[in-house]
């Protein structure tokens, strides 16, 4: 629970920082496959690891995660339509037939229409939304976090001892 | 101080776009997840099924060693022992070892398949160390008190059922003590239902009676058809001069149908409401004689009339016999209806009770795209079961105490093909097992239960034998008047069970029992000594319960020989005592209900004849008349139709004659025009 609310906490930082978009928004793309994919899945554990190993920031993918687990319900009548479109058409079905034998593959469960659905949906969707959260982070930045620090409160504010006391801890621990 | 700051903060490292940095918090969660399962796992997962088992099953079930192995995929259980709940000093069933490997080809694959399976040193009913501990019942749901109530009350009658006709044998004791009834059934006069029924049954017919004679009385009269017909017998029908006068009598005697048709549909609706109302009568009489008979026969349930026929001798013999056994066939039951999937027994979907719920998640639809030889997604092929009884001298190896294997059987057998996809495979779930218990004497057991789901019907069959068991202290009758058990019998067992879908089941479970000894005692000396005599001839008996129906509904039928050696037994004796008890108690119903009843009866033939009479009388009348305008109708069709006839062939001729004189004239006036 203290890593998650490390993480979430880093994402705030960043998020309001001046680097990091491009992890920022991977991150939230990363968190679109997982919230619309079953937790005990392949390409779960794929994502996961590609999130771990690479630096793709984590308290995004976990909000993104949660909050598409939420919207993939409202999904579900869209993905389980898709879903059973293509696993029914006959033209796949030699594919489907050799990967539901092949090692491995199975573990992705494939053969659920919704799995199915959510999962081309998502692989669909993922790149064009982290081109658009980043479009959007970097809009943010502008727009908010940039006119915030020109504000009297926020530069009566970096001028207390509280913020510069701050501002050290950060340094030295963050 | 923005300068400050400036200096103070750390220049930040650009970082790569790999988690260098995780590489050691990451063996550290493996080597921890690691040694969890090297150390802990078996122990928690041996705790997991014994809980599991113990809410599933309802009592204790310990398991001595669960060993798991990740890189064989294999598991091995050792000494289960699950707990009787209704006897928790003992176990139901003891399982020495259980082990299997899954293989891996089929792991990677996400399916679970073991080549061969084995289960060891099975042993039954077998005394604990310790009694087990039985899980509670749960509380009753506060919406489900009515339908509590409703069970309960069910159940109530059921075993004032069975109380009866388990006392088949104390009645007949009561009986043969003999006693007076006569006192009594002077009492329960006043209790005769049917005497009531009849009373009301009066009272209605009666009214019925009075308002069919008032209904009749506004029916269309005789005179009225009378009228009608003097009415047509005026009616001009022949001798028409010309077409209106056809006309005026054509309008006259329509006018006298329409009449007759409107009086004939008034009898024809009184006629309708006439049918019903005798049709509900008869249906009334036909309910009193029913009460009459239930009325005679809950005055025999009253006074323990018993019935000497050798079947419910039979049922009140064994009803108590089968009873546990039938008992663990519902436990085992219900336990099949609670965790089995609904798909494969179709449950009933009920309204859920909280009406405001989430809605869930769709779970979209699985396609199995298998292939010729390729894995079902679980797929035992065989399991090798055997067990070896052990001496008191030898010592096994193995987690269950010693004590246990000195009432091991001697088994062998094994189960193929237990899967998730028989179609798939093509092959059914057949299981054979063989053997003795030779510490519980039971010799020659064997069984062979298919399951076979490859067909379009899903059948499950089991054959059952079992040579030889023993019988001890075996209770038949407990009731005030008689105790009656089998001291000692042997007995041998021969069953077979066939189910269709999971639905309609055929039982049939045949015992034969020998080398009986009987403990025998009743209150009535006279009774005992001829339940002795009947026993004393009957060393080798039968009972034979078979079933057929639809799940859960199926009733058993039991058929004993005994039945029929105490029936002989006792109809000399007690034969005329029943049929004079009969009498006396039909007496007594003829005699405060016979006269009403022949009253009643009276009255309906009445009500029928009468009723019935004046309307069929009305109708003959009503349908006459209307024959009669339909005659005259015709009649005077038909003449004027002759005389149009007549008066079209005269025309013809003089319009002939006339063209043919006409012609004439032209050709004489033509030769004479031409000088000839």
């Amino acid at each position: 629970m203290t890593l998650l609310l490390k993480q979430l906490f880093n994402f705030l930082k960043l998020l309001n920082s001046d680097t990091g978009h491009n992890q920022l928004a991977s991150g939230l793309a990363c968190g679109l496959i997982l919230g619309l994919a079953p937790f005990l899945s392949l390409q779960t554990v794929l994502v996961l690891t590609l999130v771990f190993i690479f630096r793709i920031q984590l308290g995004a993918a976990f909000l993104s995660a949660f909050f598409f687990k939420f919207v993939g319900f409202l999904l579900d009548p869209v993905c389980d339509p898709i879903g059973r479109w293509v696993l029914e058409n006959e033209g796949l079905r030699d594919i489907f037939v050799e990967m539901y034998n092949m090692p491995i593959i199975p573990f992705t469960r494939f053969n659920n229409s919704l799995v199915m659905g959510s999962l081309i949906l998502s692989l669909l969707l993922a790149p064009i939304l982290f081109f658009v959260f980043r479009a959007l982070i970097i809009k943010y930045r502008i727009a908010v976090v940039e006119k915030l620090k020109q504000t009297k409160f926020w530069k009566a504010f970096a001028a207390t001892s509280l913020y510069n006391w701050y501002t050290k801890y950060d340094q030295l621990y963050g | 101080m923005t300068d400050t700051n400036l200096k103070t903060e750390k220049k930040i490292k650009n970082k790569g776009p790999i988690r260098w940095e995780a590489i050691i918090p990451f063996i550290i969660f493996t080597a921890v997840i690691f040694f969890y399962f090297k150390l802990f796992f078996d122990l928690h997962l041996k705790n997991l099924m014994e809980l599991i088992g113990y809410h599933s099953l309802g009592a204790e079930v310990n398991i001595a060693k669960v060993e798991t192995s990740f890189t064989k995929a294999s598991l091995k259980i050792s000494g289960i022992e699950l707990t009787n709940p209704e006897r928790p000093s003992h176990n139901n069933l003891v399982i020495g070892e259980i082990r299997f490997s899954l293989l891996w080809d089929a792991l990677l694959r996400a399916k679970f398949v073991v080549e061969e399976a084995a289960v060891e040193n099975i042993g039954f009913d077998q005394k604990r160390k310790y009694p087990g501990k039985v899980k509670p019942p749960e509380p009753e749901k506060e919406s489900a008190i009515k339908k509590e109530a409703d069970k309960l009350k069910e159940e109530a009658l059921e075993k004032a059922k069975t109380e009866y006709q388990d006392n088949v044998l104390g009645n007949i004791a009561n009986l043969m003590s003999g006693g007076s009834q006569q006192g009594e059934l002077d009492k329960l006069k006043g209790q005769i239902i049917s005497k009531e029924k009849m009373k009301t049954f009066e009272e209605s017919l009666k009214a019925k009676q009075k308002d069919w004679e008032e209904r009749i009385k506004k029916l269309p009269k005789a005179a009225e058809f009378q009228a009608i017909g003097d009415n047509l017998k005026k009616v001009k029908t022949s001798g028409f001069n010309n077409l209106d006068e056809l006309n005026q009598s054509v309008k006259e005697i329509q006018k006298n149908l329409d009449e007759a048709n409107n009086k004939i549909k008034e009898i024809n609706i009184a006629k309708t409401s006439l049918d019903a109302d005798i049709k509900f009568t008869d249906e009334g009489l036909k309910e009193i004689k029913n009460q009459i008979e239930k009325d005679i026969k809950d005055l025999e349930a009253h006074f323990k009339i018993p019935k000497i026929d050798a079947k419910s001798i039979a049922v009140a013999l064994f009803k108590r016999y089968t009873g546990p056994y039938l008992g663990k066939i519902n436990h085992y039951k219900s336990l099949v209806n609670k965790y089995a999937p609904p798909n494969l027994l179709k449950k009933n979907k009920e309204e859920p009770e909280i009406q405001i719920q989430p809605k869930p998640r769709e779970k979209g639809v699985v396609y199995e795209f298998g292939k010729p030889n390729s894995y079902p997604l679980f797929w035992i092929k065989k399991t090798l079961v055997t067990s070896r009884f052990v001496m008191n001298s030898m010592t096994p190896d193995s987690s269950l105490p010693l004590s246990s294997f000195h009432q091991m059987g001697n088994i062998k057998g094994e189960i193929e093909n237990i899967t998730s996809n028989q179609s798939l495979i093509g092959k059914p779930t057949i299981a054979t097992l063989s053997g003795d218990f030779p510490a519980e004497e039971i010799l020659g057991f064997k069984t062979q239960l298919t399951i076979d789901n490859t067909k379009k019907d899903s059948q499950i069959d089991l054959n059952l034998t079992v040579d030889s068991y023993p019988l001890s202290q075996k209770e038949l009758i407990n009731s005030e008047e008689i105790q009656l058990s089998f001291d000692k019998a042997k007995g041998s067992l021969k069953s077979q069970l066939h189910l269709l879908n999971y639905k309609n089941l055929t039982l049939k479970v045949e015992n034969e029992f020998r080398e009986i000894d009987y403990a025998v005692q009743a209150k009535n000396k006279d009774v005992e000594s001829i339940l002795k005599n009947v026993f004393s001839t009957a060393k080798t008996t039968n009972l034979i319960a078979s079933g057929k129906g639809i799940l859960p509904s199926v009733d058993l039928d039991i058929e004993s020989d005994l039945g029929g050696k105490i029936q002989k037994g006792f109809e000399k004796e007690i034969q005329a005592k029943i049929d004079e008890a009969r009498k006396k108690i039909k007496a007594l119903v003829d005699a405060e209900i016979e006269k009403q009843k022949e009253a009643i009866e009276k009255q309906v033939k009445i009500f029928k004849d009468q009723i019935q009479s004046e309307i069929q009388k009305l109708q003959v009348q009503a349908e006459g008349q209307k024959k009669l305008a339909e005659n005259k109708t015709e009649e005077a069709k038909k003449d004027f139709e002759r005389k149009a006839e007549a008066e079209k062939k005269k025309a013809e001729n003089e319009a002939k004659k006339k063209v043919e004189s006409e012609l004439k004239k032209s050709a004489e006036d033509l030769k004479k025009k031409l000088g000839f």
